[in-house]
């Protein structure tokens, strides 16, 4: 089995002309590219721009993707040439507003940078989100825990799960399973009830 | 969604499905807004597993690349055809790549041997193939007068006019031989002027042969020529 297959299988639909496949890929990998940009810029509302920007490169240059790294590989050599780009691009521009900065410096640090995660609503959606779902994952079973945080925060294949849980693979997949769906049940409320709020604001 | 879908979205997710597998559901997932949504979520519990800090959780990346995206044209055939074309080509690379070498091989080659040879065989060169042209020449006559009416002290065998031309060479073949001999293998060069000059006396080392006939023919030698 490919360690890239589900990814593989992605793009290939995309190359297809389907870019319902793309929305996939970036919903998946939109949170560690952010985190990935963030490494050269500070700003979360302009890593969030370079990350987008970042992935409308790959959709452009998909027809070019032969799969011989696997595509989060691929994405992230795209995200970080853009960050640095960004970042050397930024430097070489003028600076004419810094003589107004020192009267309006609050102001400055707002315009233009405001971004939807940073209103009110958006960071408070955030901290309800992370809230949920850490409560979730403290109600969970330890089996259950354990396996789905040896996934996502160590990494781990499921095969290298088994073997620390003394489980077959099976078993690994199956806990994984139950786990995210008890932290998605949680979740989903957060998601449905947060849409309802930004609608109700908007 | 059964339970079963919502295992192996769990699994397409961790990249531990089959590839078989990977292509339904890839299909589903790209077409189905809830598969997509739940899809989304757990990218968000992964990140809220990760502690990633600063980062919008509510998929904010997401929804702009779709965005605009929406106006981009869909990918097709003919925008994968660049690449087919530049994997064609990447077949081809090493053969071209080849076919030069041997080209530029071959060209080093005969201008190597062209060229002067070090310590001296510049001299050398011109007067082997001096002498060489020296030591063909009478077996170029010997083959000019063969063809021509036998003088009384050849011993002509009678020959048919097919195998006549055949056999002997003409004088302009001659000619070529003995001029290009410099430029080839001694060992091709040999048989071909102990060929033309097999009856030669003192050109060869071992006496002339005639029971070497060919069918229709016999005692082809020029037993000696002047």
């Amino acid at each position: 089995m490919s360690a890239d297959a589900s990814d593989l299988s992605l793009v290939r639909r995309v190359q297809r002309g389907d870019k319902g496949a793309f929305d996939a890929l970036v919903l998946k990998y939109q949170h560690k590219l952010v985190k990935l940009v963030m490494r050269y810029v500070r700003n979360p509302a302009e890593a969030e721009d370079i990350a987008q920007e970042a992935f409308i490169k790959a959709y452009r240059a998909l027809p070019q993707f032969r799969g011989d790294s696997a595509f989060y590989t691929w994405l992230y050599r795209i995200a970080i040439n853009t960050a640095k780009n960004a970042v050397v691009s930024r430097d070489r521009s003028p600076v004419e507003y810094d003589l107004d900065r020192s009267n309006t410096d609050e102001s400055y640090d707002m315009q233009g940078r405001m971004k939807d995660s940073e209103t009110p609503e958006g960071l408070v959606l955030t901290d309800e989100i992370r809230s949920t779902v850490n409560a979730a994952i403290d109600s969970l079973p330890e089996d259950l825990r354990t396996a789905i945080v040896l996934r996502e925060l160590e990494g781990l294949s499921y095969e290298e799960i088994a073997a620390a849980m003394a489980c077959p693979v099976g078993t690994v997949r199956s806990r994984i399973f139950r786990a995210r769906e008890a932290i998605d049940r949680r979740l989903r409320e957060v998601f449905e009830g947060g849409l309802g709020r930004a609608e109700e604001l908007g | 969604m059964n339970e079963e879908l919502d295992s192996q979205l769990s699994a397409m997710f961790d990249n531990e499905l089959p590839a078989a597998e990977c292509e339904l559901l890839a299909r589903r997932l790209s077409r189905d807004p809830d598969i997509k949504a739940r899809w989304g979520r757990y990218a968000v519990i992964g990140a809220v597993i990760r502690a990633e800090r600063g980062i919008a959780l509510e998929g904010i990346v997401a929804g702009r690349v779709s965005a605009a995206l929406s106006s981009e044209p869909a990918l097709s055939v003919d925008a994968l055809q660049p690449a087919g074309r530049r994997l064609q080509y990447r077949w081809w690379q090493p053969i071209a790549g080849a076919g030069l070498a041997a080209g530029v091989a071959a060209v080093s080659i005969l201008w190597l041997r062209s060229q002067a040879l070090p310590d001296g065989s510049q001299a050398v060169a011109p007067a082997l193939v001096a002498r060489t042209a020296a030591l063909a020449a009478p077996a170029a006559q010997a083959l000019r007068n063969a063809i021509a009416p036998a003088p009384d002290s050849f011993v002509v065998p009678p020959v048919s006019s097919q195998r006549t031309t055949m056999v002997v060479p003409a004088t302009e073949l001659a000619d070529y031989v003995v001029a290009h001999s410099a430029f080839s293998w001694p060992v091709s060069r040999g048989n071909l002027l102990s060929a033309l000059m097999v009856s030669e006396p003192g050109t060869s080392s071992t006496p002339a042969r005639s029971d070497q006939p060919a069918s229709g023919v016999q005692g082809n030698a020029i037993q000696n020529p002047k």
